[in-house]
């Protein structure tokens, strides 16, 4: 802005010290935390995922007792479905938040940006003197929040029930999964927040956020090889770390440095966005 | 008296469309100060920038002072049309979370919420949902908002364009002590609101700069005397009113500089002359309806007003 | 046939599953009872928190409510 470097001429003076930016993040961190508080994200979507998370082993062990009742099979059948591993069973798990629980968080996210900037919110809180940066970092924050927060309650509601009704798994192995799926959630909401300052629809962000999403995760099914160091490979290797063992270390820590870096630079270009086009309203 | 805020060439254009193109004008400290315009005249575009929301496509802006304080946001209170807060916070910790974004602290940020409730008028609504505000209570709230880090500078988009008329005379009362402690610019398309309040006027339109100066000085550069004439309904008077105001409206055509009228309106049946020399028009126009034994039921001199003078540069 | 399914050794089981169902159902009721303005007539929203396992309760917390500032 050509008028903030006329006026000051030294360039620590342009930009407000460290500390004080820092604050001003932490107070905008806290009220999102604060509105997920009042509009009960906080609680519904934890729960959510907790559902999911027990649904799956229950419904793998009743499975074959449902079908027996189901009353559709002639008389005589002999229902004999081997109970999968346990280490199978969090696999699957996974698998459910990755359609179920992916939606549920695009859903939540996808207004959040927008919402704001559509109401004209956004324009009383940017004219103050906060950086674009940390406006959406803020957000970005508070939702990672929701979404670690949901997928831990979840993912260790599911491996208490799967040692419950099926059998133990080790806890280094569940918690060395939850990290990584937790990456490829981490993902998937930081591009549905970037989604959300590029479009002014909340629906056009959802639909875009949960595309990509697929996308990326059936090119990463399909082309193992080729794509193993995509972010859409994470679910995969997630899944793998808890039942086997991730088998290619150096795809993994390649995929984990390219989800890092592929976030930055979508927080970046959220802002970035918005600071090309904050004629908010 | 300093120069708060000097603006040249400030130029804005969305794709082929100049929104404004190259206005400067300055804001002296401790002025109130009007930008005047019809609706679409750039008063918005121009508010935008100053307040840093739009980036403009030419032009500078200086901040007196942003030196020190660095961000010139820092030094800026803004109160948008219709102002948009987060429905489900309270007054309250809107107000505390607008001075912390600020860089009040958390003790500093809670006294000045504190009195600036009180001092809006809202105090008895602070801890209930914004969501619940009605209009008027949420231009106040804004108003709260853009005060809680004492700016230099208030800039507010049509404050009072939105309310009815019994929250807008409370909010104008609001503004005219606001305007003895700091800086105002504010926009609006209504002449009486700049009138009462402002020592500057900006008139603005088509996204330049038609006419600006101290409004006093506006109103006595430009005033000008006028005539107004009324006559009875009856068929000869009437028709000498047509024939008279055909024949100076030519004369007008002609450009004669010397000529006595400078200007005639005729409007519901009154005619209004604007003239160069009252004695010599007032004595020609007497005896030429003396002359012609028209009935007349009206002859009143005056001047013309501001609202004239707007009209004039609005439309003109 | 083989052994019938026992209520009594299942139900502890999934007697969370419901009581978590129950809590959104209940939230999701509580927030349209308070909600100003819902999207769509307010009674086919309870019959959806109600009847729709699981999903009515999401659908109203994404969709269900209007706010404005």
């Amino acid at each position: 802005m050509s008028s903030e470097a006329k006026a000051s001429p030294s360039v620590s003076v342009a930009n407000p010290p460290l500390s004080s930016s820092m604050t001003r993040y932490r107070v905008m961190v806290e009220k999102e935390l604060l509105e997920l508080v009042r509009s009960f994200k906080l609680l519904w979507v934890p729960l959510v995922f907790i559902l999911l998370g027990i649904m799956q082993p229950v419904s793998t062990y009743y499975m074959p007792a449902i079908l027996e009742h189901a009353g559709s099979l002639p008389d005589g059948t002999v229902i004999d479905i081997p109970l999968p591993q346990a280490a199978e069973v969090l696999a699957q798990t996974l698998q459910q938040f990755g359609t179920l629980g992916i939606l549920v968080l695009v859903l939540v996210c996808m207004g959040t940006v927008s919402g704001e900037r559509n109401s004209g919110a956004a324009s009383l809180i940017l004219v103050k003197p906060v950086s674009l940066l940390s406006y959406v970092g803020s957000k970005w924050t508070a939702m990672l929040m929701l979404a670690w927060g949901s997928l831990a309650a979840g993912y260790l509601a599911s491996w208490y029930y799967t040692g419950l009704l099926i059998g133990a798994v080790p806890l280094n192995k569940v918690i060395g999964s939850l990290l990584i799926y937790g990456l490829w959630l981490s993902f998937v909401v930081t591009t549905a927040i970037l989604f959300s300052s590029l479009l002014r629809s909340p629906a056009a962000a959802a639909f875009s956020s949960l595309v990509s999403s697929i996308v990326l995760s059936l090119l990463a099914g399909l082309f193992p090889k080729a794509l193993g160091w995509s972010p859409g490979a994470l679910s995969g290797f997630a899944s793998q770390a808890v039942a086997t063992g991730i088998s290619d270390s150096g795809e993994f820590s390649l995929a984990i440095l390219v989800v890092f870096i592929g976030m930055i630079a979508a927080v970046c270009a959220a802002a970035g966005a918005l600071r090309r086009s904050s004629a908010v309203e | 008296m300093t120069t708060l805020l000097q603006v040249k060439g400030l130029s804005k254009s969305f794709g082929a469309v100049k929104a404004v193109s190259d206005i400067d004008f300055t804001i002296k400290e401790g002025h109130c100060v009007a930008l005047l315009g019809p609706n679409g005249a750039g008063k918005t575009t121009t508010i935008r920038m100053i307040t840093g929301l739009l980036k403009q496509t030419s032009g500078e802006m200086e901040f007196q002072g942003a030196a020190e304080s660095g961000h010139h946001r820092s030094l800026i209170g803004y109160l948008p049309q219709s102002p948009s807060f987060y429905s489900w916070m309270t007054g309250t910790e809107y107000l505390v979370y607008a001075g912390r974004l600020c860089g009040l602290s958390a003790a500093t940020a809670k006294l000045r919420t504190k009195a600036l409730l009180e001092r809006v008028g809202i105090s008895g609504a602070a801890k209930r949902r914004i969501g619940s505000y009605s209009g008027g209570m949420k231009q106040r709230l804004g108003l709260a908002q853009a005060l809680v880090h004492q700016p230099k500078l208030l800039v507010m988009d049509e404050p009072v364009s939105a309310l009815d008329p019994l929250g807008r005379k409370e909010v104008l009362e609001l503004l005219r002590e606001l305007k003895q402690e700091t800086t105002v610019l504010f926009s609006t398309h209504v002449l009486h609101d700049a009138e009462a309040l402002c020592d500057d006027v900006i008139i603005i339109r088509n996204g330049q700069i038609a006419l600006q100066g101290a409004i006093d000085r506006i109103r006595e550069d430009h005033r000008k005397p006028t005539i107004e004439l009324q006559v009875e309904q009856d068929e000869h008077s009437q028709r000498w009113m047509t024939s008279f105001s055909r024949r100076i409206q030519s004369l007008l055509n002609k450009k004669d500089e010397g000529a006595l009228f400078q200007d005639i309106q005729l409007q519901n049946g009154i005619a209004r002359f604007t003239v160069r020399e009252m004695d010599a028009a007032r004595r020609m126009l007497m005896e030429e309806l003396a002359h012609e034994q028209v009935k007349v039921s009206r002859l009143e001199v005056g001047h013309t007003s501001l609202e004239d003078l707007f009209m004039k540069v609005v439309t003109g | 046939m083989k052994e019938s399914i026992d209520l009594s050794q299942i139900l502890p089981i999934i007697a969370p599953i419901i009581v978590i169902q129950l809590i959104l159902m209940v939230i999701a009721l509580v927030l349209c009872a308070k909600a100003e303005r819902t999207r769509g007539p307010k009674w086919v929203w309870v019959l959806i928190i109600i009847f729709v396992n699981i999903f009515g309760p999401i659908a109203f917390f994404i969709a269900g409510r209007r706010t404005d500032g």
